[in-house]
C-alpha cells in the first residue's frame, strides 16, 4: 500500500467532524459561563461596595476560584470534553490550566513537580498577556504624547 | 416546547420594546424649577433609558443607565451630561455616573427622608465612584 492509498482509506473511515454542533455547544456553554460571571458581578455590586469598574477584578478571582475547585473535583474535565473551547476560552479555562498542570506534577514533588509544572500551560498566557499589554500601553503613550488621543 | 418558549421569551421581547424613559428626581432641598430643568436635560439624551437624580445641599448625584446597544457611548453620554449640568449650575457639585452601583443605590435613596443620612450616603457614593481598585 502506498501512502496515497492509505490516506484515502483513512479519510473514508474517519467520521466527519461535527463542526456546527461543536461550535453550538461551545457557544452555549461559554455563554452560560459568562452569564454566571455577570451574575457574580451584579452580586458584588448589589451586596458589597463594588462599582462596575472595580467589580471586574473580584469577579475574575471568583470565577478562577470556582474553576479551580471544579478541576480539583474532576468536574471541569467533563465540561471541557463536552464544550471544548467554550470552557477553555473564558477565564475559567485559565484556572483549569493552572490547577490541572499542578495536579499532574504532584508525583514529582512540591518544588520540581508542582512548582515547575504549575505554569506550564498558563505561563504563556501570562507572558503574552503582559507583553501585549506593555506594547499597547506604549502605543497609547506615544499617541497621547503626540496629541492624537487623550488618556 | 414552542408554546413554552413563547411563554417565557414573549415578555422579555415585549419588555425590550418599551421605549419609556423613567426619570426620577428626589431631594428635600431641591426646588421645583431645578427639578424640571434637570429632568429635561436627562430626557433630551436619547441614549438614556433610566435616570435618577439625588439632590442634597450643594451635592447633585445623577445616575443614568444607557440603553444596552448603546453601551459603548456610555462614557460620552456621561461626560456630556456632566458638562451640561455643570454649566447650568456652577454652584452645584455634580457627578453624573452611568455605573450600575450608582443606579441601584440611588433607587434606594429615592424614598429617604432624613436629610443628614442622605448627605452622608451621597458623599459615600461619590467617593466610591472615584475608587479605581
Amino acid at each position: 500500500m502506498d501512502p496515497q492509498q492509505y490516506q484515502q482509506i483513512e479519510q473514508q473511515n474517519t467520521p466527519p467532524t461535527p463542526y456546527l454542533k461543536n461550535a453550538l455547544k461551545a457557544f452555549l456553554v461559554g455563554g452560560i459561563i459568562c452569564a454566571i460571571g455577570q451574575a457574580i458581578t451584579y452580586l458584588y455590586i448589589i451586596f458589597f461596595d463594588f462599582t462596575d469598574k472595580t467589580a471586574g477584578n473580584a469577579t475574575v478571582a471568583t470565577m478562577v476560584f470556582i474553576a479551580m475547585v471544579l478541576t480539583g473535583l474532576g468536574l471541569y474535565r467533563k465540561l471541557g470534553a463536552f464544550a471544548g473551547a467554550g470552557s477553555a476560552v473564558p477565564v475559567t479555562g485559565f484556572g483549569n490550566a493552572v490547577v490541572s498542570a499542578a495536579i499532574e506534577g504532584r508525583t514529582e514533588g512540591w518544588v520540581l513537580g508542582v512548582g515547575s509544572n504549575m505554569f506550564k500551560l498558563a505561563g504563556s498566557v501570562i507572558l503574552f498577556g503582559v507583553g501585549s499589554a506593555f506594547f499597547i500601553a506604549l502605543i497609547k503613550l506615544i499617541l497621547v504624547s503626540m496629541g492624537v488621543v487623550k488618556w | 416546547m414552542k408554546k413554552l418558549a413563547v411563554l417565557f421569551l414573549g415578555p422579555l421581547f415585549l419588555i425590550g420594546c418599551s421605549n419609556e424613559q423613567t426619570i426620577e428626581i428626589s431631594g428635600v432641598s431641591a426646588d421645583e424649577e431645578k427639578r424640571v430643568e434637570i429632568e429635561d436635560i436627562i430626557r433630551n439624551s436619547e441614549e438614556v433609558y433610566s435616570g435618577t437624580a439625588i439632590m442634597v445641599d450643594k451635592e447633585l448625584l445623577v445616575a443614568i443607565q444607557v440603553k444596552p446597544w448603546l453601551g459603548f457611548k456610555e462614557r460620552k453620554v456621561e461626560k456630556r451630561l456632566q458638562k451640561e449640568i455643570e454649566e447650568k449650575y456652577p454652584d452645584l457639585k455634580v457627578l453624573v455616573s452611568s455605573d450600575y452601583k450608582m443606579h441601584w443605590e440611588t433607587q434606594k435613596l429615592l424614598d429617604e427622608e432624613d436629610d443628614k443620612k442622605l448627605t452622608k450616603e451621597v458623599k459615600k457614593l461619590k467617593d466610591l465612584a472615584k475608587e479605581e481598585t
